[in-house]
């Protein structure tokens, strides 16, 4: 029923493709683990506002590095390189003048392997408002209750706040990974293969979550499964061994793609 | 073939299980054999006294023995009679072997006989006649074999009442004693109950007769006892009065003191080993120890009450002080003896002597027996086993009240100059030392190895964690004693030169830091970015330079101007503080740099053993590097972060050649970071020399070494169950 209805939805938003806002652009962007290679090769993407885009490609091509470049989470393995630009709402992510503890407020985060702090649910939830100088009480039980809510979990551990995190099974560990994101109001979620850990129950489950954030926050989703891109994204982008293929709506990228590469990829034929 | 291959696997498993399970079952079994083993050399301290009947048998004449005693194998007696005869009786062959006869007139009695520890002996008799010679049981040894030789040798023999002779001056009470430079005393009551007193003078050549109840108005003495130490005198009246004499001046005794010591009538004074301790009995069956010592905020020597012991329920008639210890026999008249120990009051075992009175009593030399003469003519001799009766859990653990000291206290000290020194094994000042040393060398050390850890795993660039991390280590890897004899003949006096300097650099050196530490803050975020690591470390180490240019400049008009060109003695003068050479502070540092690597490797492991997806998710959450260090990598680290720790105390608190060599091994309980200490395994190193096997402070040795273990293990095992705690809660990643 869902999907029946976001595709129906989707369908609806695709006709205003063009009124649509970007909220991140890459400008030329090059990457260098190490001096000699080069993972990402001039990508140009332009990431719409609210929507779902996911990344897609065989392993390897960069899809992930490309996503960790969105909120600068490759500054951290040494002697990386970033040639180019990206910008968030105009503004340059790279630039010094960049405080980088906000750019990652904006720019939620979720990892592929589900990743709780040692601590009870509530205090996972509320560790990013508290890293970021939320004191008030009433407001951080208020972002508890409303991420947790957001990202399907409250119902499961609403009784059990104060246990441990590590004690919830592994799918409700991601629900909450993306709860702890939530908390910070971020305007983009990153999600790095959020679901591929899992089984298929919650895979689904963590699907129905993405549906209903839909409408509030632009999600970057990385997969290899390119059935869960067809069926969570608006956007589908189709990198290979650095190079950004092709970038289009969903349904166009999977019924007709304007390359050869990227039908091959889609049919099977490699990767 | 495919079997041969697996038979060879099996065969493969079951020799490295066993060799594996060999190896940990051996540890545990050594552990616990090294336990059992301590523990097998220090029980032997606990175990109260024991006697034993060895010999006991029937005079066949009946005699009235005024003194007696036995050799130091114990192999032959001797026997005064009060008619004068003097039998040696062998205890092996159970027979008389020997008669002598004193020299006494018809019908002279003996009525009173006192024994020094030399063997010279003085009787007093009836007719007024005081008997002065020496008895000696030598043994001689003729090949193999061993007898015993008694030799008898009459020195003096004078009339007691030289001014007024006559029949009716018996002696009822003598007391005799000898320094150590050939000064003779005898003191005793006639039977005008008069207290007279003679003293012979080897210098001059020379007695001296005194009257001394002159002083003494209406006071029926009733008890005397000398002491040559001190050349004093003791009397105790028929009302619990003791009144104490000066003789030091001989040609002028003098009446010092006198105080009231019982209730009722004093019937036994004698000093202990040592004539410190005087122990006095009276007439109801109470006892009481006595020895001089400073009241508290007084410097004038006062006999004072140290203790009571258990009441007899008779009459006292004799105190018999041990020739080796602190041990003396209470005899009382109706038959009973009590083995007490002056130190603790402790009463150590008692005896009865059915239901007939003791005439004689004595020690044997080496104080391994008791030889006792009662009235019914029965002459026993008994096996006396109290090995330690210097140690008990009061005497290790609690404050005990020694000879000279104003109060109980907690001392060590084991060994004296004299044979009559009392051992004193307190071990609350060793444990303190240990505490304190662990104490000073962990406030040094944790904040250096953590934040040492937590730069390197986490702040460091790569490049430097390589190379500070295996440096560290090398620092585990330095002898002790070569830390020790740094710390204590180069850095002890280094310290002490520089207390000054060391003071300033200990406050500005922090200060200064977090000054500069600010400016750093003021570069801008983005060319601080481009700085390449090493500025960082260039940074801290000018800042270390700076500090330590500035205050050595500072230091000495500083000190000139503030506490008179000499902080030692303006600590001293000024707050009262001592400041010894080696002590706390540079055991601090020099214990703190044994520990500092344990730690450091430890915890560094924890921390960088975190996973690395708990760090890049409170990154990505917006937390600083900072934030995520403290708010998630220090918690999931708990677990290893306290072993180190608790790992680095387990060090500091058994470490031996540090302390030994670095502290001045006083073991005084002192919080002052001044003053030095005597920590338990540096008391072992030190003491081992001193310790005759099987002695009690051999065994006291291996108790504190039981204690080291039991520490070492408690806080072993704590760390391993707290860890394990943590490491449940903040470490299932």
């Amino acid at each position: 029923m869902n999907v029946d209805i976001g595709n129906a939805v989707r369908k609806n938003e695709e006709a205003e493709t063009s009124e649509e806002r970007i909220v991140l652009e890459t400008k030329d962007l090059n990457f260098y683990y190490t001096p000699e290679v080069k993972t990402l090769k001039n990508i140009n993407i332009s990431i719409p506002e609210k929507k779902v885009t996911a990344f897609i490609g065989p392993s390897g091509c960069g899809k992930s590095t490309l996503l960790r470049c969105f909120n600068r989470m490759n500054d951290l393995i040494p002697g990386v390189k970033l040639e180019g630009k990206i910008e968030i709402d105009g503004q340059d992510i790279y630039s010094p003048e960049v405080n980088l503890e906000d750019l990652r407020k904006k720019v939620g985060m979720v990892f592929q392997k589900s990743n709780p702090f040692p601590m009870d649910i509530w205090e996972n939830v509320a560790f990013g408002p508290k890293v970021n100088g939320v004191t008030d009480k009433v407001e951080l039980e208020e972002l508890v209750v409303s991420s947790l809510k957001q990202a399907d979990l409250w119902r499961e551990v609403k009784d059990r706040l104060k246990t441990s995190a590590l004690d919830l099974s592994g799918g409700q560990q991601q629900r909450l990974c993306i709860a702890r994101a939530l908390a910070n109001k971020p305007e983009i979620i990153l999600m790095d293969e959020p679901a591929s850990a899992l089984d298929p129950i919650s895979t689904n489950k963590i699907e129905e979550t993405i549906e209903e954030l839909r409408a509030n926050y632009t999600i970057i989703i990385v997969t290899h499964n390119m059935q869960q891109a067809a069926r969570v994204s608006d956007y589908t982008a189709f990198l290979m061994t650095g190079d950004l293929v092709e970038f289009n709506s969903t349904s166009t990228l999977f019924t007709n793609p304007d390359e050869k590469l990227t039908e091959d990829y889609i049919t099977g034929r490699f990767g | 073939m495919k079997s041969d291959f697996k038979k060879k696997i099996e065969r493969s498993n079951k020799i490295s299980k066993a060799v594996i399970s060999f190896g940990g079952y051996g540890v545990i079994f050594s552990i616990i054999g090294i336990f059992l083993f301590l523990l097998y050399e220090t029980i032997p301290l606990f175990y109260g006294a024991e006697i034993d009947t060895a010999l006991s048998f029937k005079l066949s004449k009946k005699k009235h023995v005024v003194l007696s005693g036995v050799d130091q194998y114990k192999e032959l007696s001797y026997l005064i009679s009060n008619n004068g005869e003097i039998d040696f009786f062998n205890l092996k062959e159970k027979r008389i072997t020997k008669k002598d006869t004193l020299p006494l007139a018809a019908n002279e009695i003996i009525t009173t006989g006192v024994r020094n520890s030399n063997g010279d002996i003085s009787l007093g008799t009836d007719k007024g006649r005081i008997l002065f010679f020496n008895l000696n049981l030598k043994p001689v040894f003729t090949g193999s074999q061993r007898r015993i030789v008694p030799q008898l040798e009459l020195k003096k023999s004078f009339r007691s009442d030289v001014e007024n002779p006559a029949d009716n001056n018996g002696i009822k009470i003598l007391a005799f004693s000898e320094n150590d430079d050939g000064v003779l005393y005898w003191a005793w009551v006639n039977a005008e109950d008069k207290l007279l007193l003679k003293i012979y003078d080897p210098d001059e050549e020379e007695y001296f007769d005194f009257s001394l109840s002159d002083n003494l108005e209406n006071v029926n003495v009733t008890a005397l006892a000398l002491n040559p130490d001190q050349e004093s005198l003791i009397a105790g009246d028929d009302k619990g009065e003791l009144y104490l004499f000066d003789l030091s001046d001989h040609s002028e005794p003098d009446l010092l003191d006198n105080w009231k010591a019982a209730d009722f009538k004093i019937t036994s004074l004698s000093f202990l080993i040592g004539n410190n301790t005087l122990i006095v009995g009276d007439k109801n069956g109470n006892v009481t120890s006595w020895f001089e010592a400073r009241e508290k905020g007084s410097d004038e020597l006062k006999y004072r009450e140290v203790h009571t012991f258990k009441k007899m329920d008779s009459e006292i008639v004799n105190v018999v002080p041990s020739p080796r210890n602190r041990l003396f026999l209470v005899i009382g008249k109706n038959g009973k003896v009590e083995l007490n120990y002056s130190t603790t009051g402790n009463t150590e075992l008692e005896f009865s002597e059915n239901k007939s009175r003791v005439l004689s009593a004595s020690f044997a030399p080496k104080a391994d027996g008791i030889f006792v003469v009662n009235s019914k003519n029965e002459v026993s001799l008994f096996k006396l086993d109290d090995e330690h009766p210097d140690v008990s859990w009061k005497t290790l653990f609690g404050k005990v009240w020694y000879e000279g000291y104003p109060g109980p206290a907690f001392v060590w000290q084991s060994t004296g100059g004299t044979d009559s020194f009392e051992s004193k094994f307190s071990l609350i000042p060793l444990i303190f030392g240990t505490l304190k040393g662990t104490f000073y060398a962990m406030i040094f050390a944790i904040p250096i190895a953590l934040f040492g850890a937590i730069y390197v795993s986490q702040f460091a660039p790569k490049r430097f964690a390589k190379i500070i991390k295996p440096t560290v280590e090398i620092m585990a890897a330095l002898p002790s004693v070569v830390i020790g004899f740094l710390a204590g003949l180069y850095f002890s006096p280094l310290f002490e030169h520089h207390l000054m300097l060391i003071f300033l650099l200990s406050v500005l050196a922090p200060a200064l830091f977090l000054i500069l530490i600010s400016f750093w803050g003021m570069i801008p975020e983005r060319k601080r970015r481009t700085l390449p690591a090493y500025y960082e470390l260039g940074f801290v180490l000018f800042v270390m330079a700076a500090v330590y240019y500035f205050s050595s400049i500072v230091s000495l008009p500083l000190e000139k101007i503030f506490f008179n060109g000499d902080l030692k003695q303006w600590l001293y003068s000024s707050l009262n503080v001592s400041y010894d050479q080696r002590n706390s502070l540079v055991v601090g540092f020099a214990l703190g740099f044994a520990v500092i690597p344990i730690i450091f490797t430890i915890t560094e492991d924890a921390l960088s053993n975190v996973p690395a997806s708990l760090s890049s998710a409170s990154l990505a959450l917006g937390a600083s590097k900072w934030q995520t260090v403290k708010r998630v990598i220090l918690p999931a680290a708990a677990g290893g972060i306290f072993a180190g720790v608790m790992l680095g105390l387990g060090r500091a608190i058994g470490e031996t050649m540090i302390v030994l060599m670095a502290t001045g091994n006083t073991p005084i309980m002192d919080l002052s970071p001044f003053d030095g200490f005597r920590a338990m395994s540096a008391n072992i190193a030190v003491e081992i020399p001193e310790a005759p096997v099987d002695g009690s402070l051999y065994r006291v040795l291996f108790l504190t070494a039981l204690l080291l273990l039991v520490f070492t293990f408690i806080i072993n095992s704590f760390a391993t169950y707290i860890g394990d705690k943590l490491r449940k809660k903040y470490a299932r990643y």
